[in-house]
C-alpha cells in the first residue's frame, strides 16, 4: 500500500505517494524528477547516490523515503544559487575534476560536507572524507586538488 | 534487485518501540542506519514483514562518561559520533580508531554501533574492540532490562543472544584502571571501505611494579565464525613479566587459537602468520600509552 509524504527536497516541499519499501534514490530521481543524483551499486559501495540530509553525507539508495518525513534533503540541484555555482562545483570544473560525470554529484556533496565540517582539510582527511566515492576515470588526484581549491576559495570569501 | 515489499513503522518514543516491537517482533525486524538491512534484504538474503525504524529515537542517543560506571554509549548513536566524540576519544581512543575505520563516511552517518554488533559478523570493525574493552551490553527486555558482557553475545555466525522481544539498548565501558590501555590492529586489501581480513582488540594491565602482566584480553575478528577472545593464552600470559619471552608466547599463542578459513580476502595459513603480528603490534601499542599516561600523571 501506498503511503503519501512530504519531503523537503533543497528547501521545496514535495507531496509524493509512495510504498515503503521505495529507497529515496528513485523517489528522487523518478518521482520527482530530479535526476543530478546517479544511482551506481544499489548497495552502498559507490556512492553516487549520496545526498545530504540534515547537511550529513547519506546514501540514497539505502535510505527509504518513509524514513526522510521531516527532513531536510539537499539534492546536487539544491547547491548552486541561482545561476552561479557553489564553489565546489566551480572548483571540480576549473581543476578538471569531471570526466564522464556520473560520480560528481556525490563527490561534490560528500566534499561540501568535508569543508563544512572541516574548512581546510589535509590531504589524508579529504581522502578519509571520499573514500566513500568512487571515481572510474580521473584517478583522484584532480578530484583531491578540486577540493582544496574550494577550501581555499571558500575562506577568501569567507573573509 | 528489490526483495518482497515491507512494512514499515516509525515509533515517537521509547515506550511506543517498545510495546511494537512486543506485539510485532516476530515478524518484524530493528531498522536502525540500515547498512547491513537494507544490503541483505535487496540481495534477497532476508524477507522482513516490517521495519520498526530506531534511528530517530531520543531515548536511545548519546554518549556519557561517569567515573564509577565509566562510558555508556546508547544503541542508536551513529559511528560518525562514536569517532568525532571527545568522550570516546578520551577515554575509549582504540574505538573511536575502529570508528572511523567502519565503511566510508556517508555509511559512518548512517550507520549504528549496535547494528555492528547485532549484525555479528566475524569481519566487524567494533566487536575486537568492545571485547578488549570488557564492555557490558545493556539489553532492553519486555518490560526490563538485563545486563550481558559482550564475550558471551556472539552465538554462532551472525547469531546473538537476544532473545525474543529483546534489543540492545546502550553500551558501557567500564573505567580503564591504572596501568592499563586498549588498542586496536587491523588488516585489510586496501584502506578503505573494506571488510576487514583480519581484525584484533588488545587489553594490557600492568601490576604496581610495572612488569608484570596483571591482565590481559587479546579479542580477534575474521579468525572464526564470531568475534571471540584467545582465553587458553590469555590465561597463559598472565603473571608473566614483559619481555621478548612474553611477546612471543602471546603472538605464537593466538596463532593457535586462531581458526581462520581460505576465503576471497586471505589463506587461512597467511591469516595465521599475520594475526601474531597483530598482536604484538597491539602490545606495543598498549605499552606506549600505559607510559605515556604515567608520564603525565
Ligand atoms: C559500503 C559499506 C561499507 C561497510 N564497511 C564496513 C566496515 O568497514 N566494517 C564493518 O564492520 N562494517 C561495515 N559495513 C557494514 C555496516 O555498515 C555496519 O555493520 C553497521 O554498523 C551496521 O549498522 P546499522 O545501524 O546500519 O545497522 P542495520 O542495518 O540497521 O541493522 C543491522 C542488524 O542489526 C539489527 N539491529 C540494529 N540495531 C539494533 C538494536 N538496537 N537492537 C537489536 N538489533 C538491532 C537489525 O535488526 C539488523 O539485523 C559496511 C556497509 C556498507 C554498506
Ligand atoms: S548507488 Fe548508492 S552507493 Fe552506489
Ligand atoms: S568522472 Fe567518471 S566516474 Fe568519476
Amino acid at each position: 500500500m501506498k503511503k503519501l509524504l512530504t519531503l523537503e527536497i533543497n528547501g521545496e516541499r514535495f507531496d509524493v505517494a509512495v510504498s515503503p519499501a521505495t529507497f529515496l534514490v528513485d523517489v528522487i530521481r523518478e518521482t520527482v524528477g530530479l535526476t543530478g543524483t546517479k544511482k551506481g551499486c544499489g548497495i552502498g559501495d559507490c556512492g553516487a547516490c549520496t545526498v545530504l540530509i540534515d547537511g550529513r553525507p547519506t546514501l540514497s539508495c539505502l535510505t527509504l523515503a518513509v524514513a526522510c518525513t521531516g527532513k531536510s534533503i539537499t539534492t546536487i540541484e539544491g547547491l548552486s544559487r541561482g545561476t552561479e555555482l557553489h564553489p565546489v562545483q566551480q572548483a571540480f570544473i576549473d581543476k578538471g575534476a569531471i570526466q564522464c560525470g556520473y560520480c560528481t554529484p556525490g563527490m561534490i556533496l560528500s566534499s561540501t560536507a568535508l569543508l563544512a565540517e572541516n574548512p581546510s582539510p589535509s590531504e589524508e582527511e579529504i581522502k578519509h572524507g571520499l573514500a566513500g566515492n568512487l571515481c572510474r576515470c580521473t584517478g583522484y588526484v584532480k578530484i583531491i586538488e578540486a577540493v582544496k581549491h574550494a577550501a581555499e576559495t571558500m575562506a577568501k570569501e569567507a573573509k | 534487485m528489490h526483495g518482497e515489499p515491507f512494512g514499515y513503522e516509525k515509533p515517537a518514543s521509547l515506550r511506543e518501540f517498545e510495546s511494537l516491537f512486543a506485539e510485532r517482533g516476530e515478524d518484524a525486524k530493528i531498522l536502525a542506519g540500515g547498512t547491513d538491512l537494507f544490503v541483505l534484504i535487496k540481495e534477497r538474503l532476508l524477507a522482513p514483514r516490517l521495519l520498526i525504524d530506531i534511528s530517530d529515537l531520543p531515548e536511545l542517543r548519546g554518549i556519557s562518561y561517569d567515573p564509577g560506571e565509566g562510558l555508556t554509549i546508547m544503541a542508536g548513536t551513529k559511528v560518525a559520533e562514536i569517532e568525532r566524540s571527545a568522550l570516546v576519544r578520551e577515554h575509549a581512543p582504540a574505538l573511536a580508531f575502529a570508528a572511523a575505520n567502519l565503511g566510508s563516511n556517508q555509511v559512518r552517518w548512517m550507520a549504528t554501533m549496535a547494528g555492528n554488533v547485532c549484525h555479528a559478523s566475524p569481519a566487524a570493525e567494533t566487536p575486537p574492540v568492545l571485547l578488549a574493552h570488557g564492555c557490558e551490553l545493556v539489553i532492553g527486555t519486555p518490560g526490563g532490562e538485563r545486563t550481558l558482557p559482550i564475550s558471551e553475545f556472539f552465538l554462532a555466525y551472525r547469531k546473538t543472544a537476544l532473545q525474543a522481544g529483546e534489543y540492545l539498548k546502550a553500551f558501557r565501558l567500564p573505567p580503564l584502571p591504572a596501568r592499563s590501555a586498549v588498542a586496536y590492529q587491523l588488516r585489510g586489501l586496501r584502506r578503505a571501505m573494506e571488510i576487514d581480513m583480519l581484525n584484533m582488540g588488545i587489553y594490557l594491565e600492568l601490576a604496581a611494579d610495572g612488569v608484570t602482566v596483571s591482565d590481559i584480553r587479546l579479542a580477534m575478528g575474521s579468525v572464526g565464525p564470531v568475534t571471540y577472545r584467545a582465553r587458553g593464552t590469555e590465561q597463559r600470559l598472565k603473571g608473566m613479566r614483559l619481555g621478548e619471552e612474553f611477546m612471543a608466547a602471546a603472538g605464537a599463542g593466538v596463532a593457535e587459537e586462531a581458526t581462520p578459513i581460505d576465503d576471497m580476502r586471505a589463506s587461512a595459513a597467511y591469516r595465521n602468520r599475520v594475526i601474531g603480528v597483530l598482536a604484538r603490534r597491539g602490545l606495543e601499542q598498549c605499552l606506549e600509552q600505559i607510559g605515556k599516561g604515567r608520564g603525565e600523571a
